[in-house]
């Protein structure tokens, strides 16, 4: 029940001060005592004691907002005389509404289902919105804290890709430009997980790296202890960490002592000293991050070229008081120019840029989002469209009773009002249960989610987001009230009265107008299917690609080799050549092996090679690294193209080897044989450069996504390029999830420290990779579904309405010898004409719409020719259905049966 | 002036014999006419303002010893407030004896309650 105390508070924000001064708090005292009482006597008492309270809530802002229910004597008394007869009219209206409805409950149903779907859509994808777009960002003073980027044209990053910055180049941004107060910079490459040390089996949290001055440029707070400092940005300052609010409750049972006490890492065997706990709430850069460290640098590091060379960490600025953006980035293009010319090695062509930081965390998601809502407004016209078919429908049964009120004195602004409240209590019912609708869309949103979009979690149903789905509700019931109101005033009274109801003369104006609604609805339905027939066919088209590797029965897991007991490389390779033997061991395990990073898991390390014998200008950019052992290749089927994978002899005191992918033997050693040939992995090469002999050929492996092609890439020799951690994969003849038990016990074999860190079947590495598009593909679907069933519906209603009221003329034409066909195909030219329309302007509109989409389409163009086609047939296969049907059974009734229905 | 609506002539009743805070009205109105057929919070809060606004009911000087959470504030019926109620039940009164006189009215129960 706590859920209605939040909604009618959130309601009650919008009653005058006045009114909340005084009354809210014991309102809200009552509402809950008396919610109690309603749970106590069970669910439909307080089902029925929440909508009451809603409406009543409802009633209270709206009166008190329009003037009524003001004091005496505060207001002039001709005033609330007006005030108080206004009032008695709308209450009779409301009255007359409620029974009008009453006695016809099958349109009240069907109305506010349509409605209800329409507006639940637009409060489940508001609140998705909301979550991303307006929700308060957890910093102190947001408008200030810009992200900051590099750019470089030779590479090809653009802003859309933010690219992280080189440390050494962010460190010298936040020395010399002084627009900025201060910089910070972390990991923002999703967390890392990492392992904690218990007496039981470790835990497994997500931790990021920071400098120490992250939390004072953020302007957070911890709860406990204290935040970092600068100087432990450095490893001599030691290894300190703060942690989350929700870490602290789940792992260390709120103790306050847990300040000051060393939490141990499981992977390195090294301990960080706890100085902080974060408040409740706090989490960034990502959800999931529980633990903040220190980086550690040693100070030395800054003068290393690698330093400034590889790009990996992301500057986060507060600007200075009175600073704008305009002048920061101006600032900062100076000092960019400035590096360029004293680092030409890394920075000739380097550039930089800021965002404000709102727009860097919804750059992913703005154009799904913007898609989206989009679509949900759509449906919700489709939806209004719909029901004021549905009313002008009654409108046209109800032109006696309009006739006679206005004969019986009732002013036409009288009856329209009339009309309006009727729709605006139908779009009030159809919001209160789209707020239901909406509150179960965000929670099967929410389940989608959950592997891929951050901030998703944060979904809810606030103040905000109620608002919106009132005034939502509010402008739909004026939408389609609008004009069965208008249709109520025209019209001639005397006309109406002697046709006996069905209003011959009027119902021309008033087929038109449906025949117009019709065609919206078609239109609208139109523009939602083709989009979600555009997303279906990429998705699908995304879905063949081949990703290079073997996905199905394939398992991988990461494990890292703590340094303090395996302190020398002959050790730590010794441990991997064991493990995967023992795993090849298993059952079920038919091949296992290494590599540094898992494919279609994001882009891993790049850089700038050159190769033997180029001149020295001559540079190869942007290629990309990754270290494993022949058993990689495989465990997943990736196949050896020509030369050789790694072996015995590739060990980490022998010549450097390589192996590369196709798209670098294609791209940089067109129409030579690249086998043979040397790289060094540095800008220009020097004599101290590693020069590695390129060995083998492999095939290429998507790295980033299934619809961004493969790019170049070179495998280094596990042993000579060796890590501590690792990911083991490993090619299964059962399901792959069915060998962990035996993966585990292996590991708990040689070392029962060692954790797993993580374990993904090759298939989830593949499904994740496409999770973000199968989120817009699911609502587009339903959406698309949605909108066909609306527009189905709305169709067969109109015809069926047009052939009841033209039952008697089908008669006399029958009669007067006309065939059932001719009659059939006198109906269903009209309706092909009207659909006809429809499908002409939805396809104008899509045209120009479905380019919002072209972002998240692979392999086929926002004006798919076939997609249009499909969409067309289909759209104008179920509308002539839809028409055929009643037509067909009015030309089927016997001409003596229809003339007589009088 | 016309008479009260349903709802004030509800509360009026319901303070006529002790002051009593918001739920407490509630209660007393449920436990005359049944649960579910009280108005809801809001409606009960309009109607309390109005009438305050005119006079019928005031803050209570005083509150019960037992009640000790400082949200809750006491109505008291007004002068002003128990004249508009006894007219209100004389009118309903005759109107009962009206309808018995009919035999509208089996019985001695008395509905009502608001529409």
């Amino acid at each position: 029940m706590s859920r209605l105390q939040t909604v009618v508070r959130a309601m009650l924000r919008w009653a005058p001060r006045r009114f909340r001064d005084r009354y809210e708090q014991e309102y809200l005292a009552t509402l809950t005592r008396r919610a109690e009482d309603a749970v106590a006597r069970g669910r439909l008492p307080a089902l029925s004691l929440a909508v009451r309270e809603v409406i009543g809530a409802a009633g209270l802002v709206l009166r008190l907002r329009s003037g009524g229910g003001r004091g005496a004597g505060q207001v002039h008394r001709m005033k609330r005389n007006g005030g108080a007869i206004m009032l008695e009219t709308v209450r009779q209206d409301v009255r007359f509404a409620v029974t009008t409805l009453r006695r016809n409950p099958g349109f009240a149903a069907a109305a506010v289902a349509v409605l209800a779907l329409g507006i639940g859509a637009n409060t489940a994808i508001f609140s998705a919105a909301n979550a991303f777009l307006f929700r308060p960002l957890p910093f102190a003073e947001p408008d200030r804290l810009v992200l900051l980027y590099e750019t470089n044209p030779e590479f090809d990053w653009t802003v859309e890709q933010a690219v992280q910055a080189a440390p050494a180049n962010a460190l010298d941004w936040r020395e010399q430009v002084e627009a900025f107060a201060d910089v910070a910079l972390y990991r923002d490459l999703g967390v890392d997980d990492v392992a904690i040390r218990t007496d039981a089996d470790p835990v497994l949290v997500g931790g990021t790296t920071v400098t120490g001055n992250f939390f004072s440029v953020l302007g957070v707070q911890p709860v406990l202890g204290r935040a970092l400092r600068w100087e432990e940005t450095w490893a001599d300052a030691g290894r300190v960490a703060v942690i989350s609010h929700d870490l602290w409750v789940s792992h260390f049972g709120a103790d306050p002592s847990v300040v000051g006490s060393r939490l141990p890492l499981a992977a390195s065997d090294e301990e960080v000293d706890i100085v902080g706990v974060m408040p409740a709430g706090f989490a960034f850069p990502n959800d999931r991050t529980d633990l903040w460290y220190s980086y550690g640098w040693e100070r030395s590091a800054l003068e290393a070229v690698s330093f400034r060379r590889a790009h990996w960490v992301r500057p986060v600025a507060r600007l200075a008081d009175g600073v704008s953006l305009e002048e920061a980035d101006a600032q900062l293009q100076v000092v960019v120019r400035r590096l360029q010319e004293d680092f030409p090695e890394t920075n000739r062509v380097m550039g930089a840029g800021l965002m404000p930081v709102r727009d860097f965390l919804v750059r992913e998601v703005k154009a799904s989002l913007v898609v989206l809502l989009g679509a949900v407004a759509v449906l919700l016209l489709l939806a209004c469209a719909n029901v004021a078919n549905l009313m002008l429908v009654r409108a046209n049964d109800r032109t006696r009773e309009m006739a006679l009120r206005h004969a019986l004195g009732a002013g036409r602004a009288r009856v329209a009002r009339q009309m309006l409240t009727e729709s605006v209590l139908l779009a009030g019912l159809g919001g209160a249960l789209g707020l239901v609708l909406g509150w179960l869309g965000v929670r099967g949103m929410s389940a989608l989610t959950r592997l891929g979009i951050e901030g998703a979690t944060t979904m809810s149903l606030d103040a905000r987001v109620v608002g919106f789905t009132v005034l939502v509700a509010g402008l739909s019931g004026v939408l389609f009230g609008t004009a069965p109101a208008i249709r109520s005033t025209g019209g001639d009274v005397h006309v109406a009265l002697t046709e006996g109801g069905r209003g011959q003369s009027t119902s021309r104006r008033g087929a038109r107008v449906a025949g117009l609604l019709v065609s919206a609805e078609v239109a609208l339905a139109l523009l939602l299917v083709v989009g979600a027939g555009l997303m279906i066919r990429s998705f699908w088209l995304l879905r063949s690609v081949d990703p290079g590797f073997r996905v199905e029965g394939a398992l991988a897991v990461e494990v890292a080799v703590p340094s303090t007991r395996y302190p020398d490389r002959d050790q730590v390779l010794a441990f991997w050549d064991r493990l995967t033997e023992a795993l090849e061991a298993r059952p079920g395990i038919e091949r296992a092996g290494t590599v540094a990073r898992l494919p279609l898991d994001g882009a891993s390390w790049s850089s700038q090679f050159q190769a033997e014998g180029w001149p020295p200008d001559r540079v190869g950019f942007e290629i990309l690294h990754r270290a494993a052992d022949a058993g990689y290749f495989e465990a997943l089927d990736i196949p050896l193209v020509r030369g050789r994978l790694f072996g015995p002899d590739d060990g980490p005191d022998d010549p450097y080897v390589v192996v590369i992918n196709e798209t670098f033997a294609r791209e940089y050693f067109p129409g030579e044989d690249p086998i043979g040939q040397r790289i060094a992995y540095d800008r220009a090469a020097t004599a101290e450069s590693t020069w590695r002999e390129i060995v083998g050929i492999v095939g290429d492996q998507h790295q980033e996504s299934p619809g961004t092609p493969a790019r170049a890439e070179v495998f280094e020799s596990r042993n000579q390029d060796w890590d501590r951690g690792a990911w083991l994969v490993m090619k299964t003849s059962v399901e792959p999830l069915g060998v962990v038990p035996a993966v585990r016990e292996a590991l708990r074999e040689m070392d029962p420290q060692i954790p797993l860190v993580d374990v993904r079947p090759l298939r989830d590495v593949w499904s994740a990779s496409l999770t973000s598009q199968r989120f817009v593909l699911v609502l587009l679907g339903v959406f698309g579904a949605a909108a066909l069933l609306l527009a189905t519906v709305g169709i067969y209603g109109v015809t069926a309405q047009v052939a009841r009221r033209r039952t008697q003329e089908i008669g006399i034409r029958m009669a007067l010898g006309a065939g059932a066909t001719q009659v059939l195909g006198l109906m269903l030219r009209q309706g092909l004409a009207v659909i006809g329309l429809g499908i002409a302007a939805g396809l104008g509109v899509a045209l120009l719409a479905t380019r919002a989409l072209s972002s998240m389409l692979y392999g086929i163009e926002p004006t798919d020719p076939a997609t249009l086609a499909a969409v067309v047939a289909l759209l104008a296969g179920v509308a002539l259905l839809a028409c055929y049907v009643p037509a067909r059974r009015a030309t089927a009734v016997d001409p003596v049966t229809s003339l007589r229905a009088e | 002036m016309a008479g009260p609506t349903p709802l004030t002539y509800d509360i009026l009743l319901a303070l006529a014999d002790a002051d009593r805070h918001g739920y407490g009205i509630i209660k007393e109105i449920e436990a005359r006419e049944g649960p579910g057929r009280a108005p809801s919070t809001g409606a009960m809060y309009l109607a309390l303002q109005r009438m305050e606004g005119e006079g019928l009911v005031e803050d209570a000087p005083s509150r019960p010893a037992e009640d000790d959470d400082a949200r809750r504030r006491y109505y008291r019926i007004t002068r002003a407030g128990r004249e508009v109620a006894e007219r209100e039940s004389s009118r309903l009164a005759a109107l009962v004896a009206a309808a018995r006189h009919k035999n509208l009215l089996r019985g001695a129960t008395a509905g009502g309650g608001e529409a």
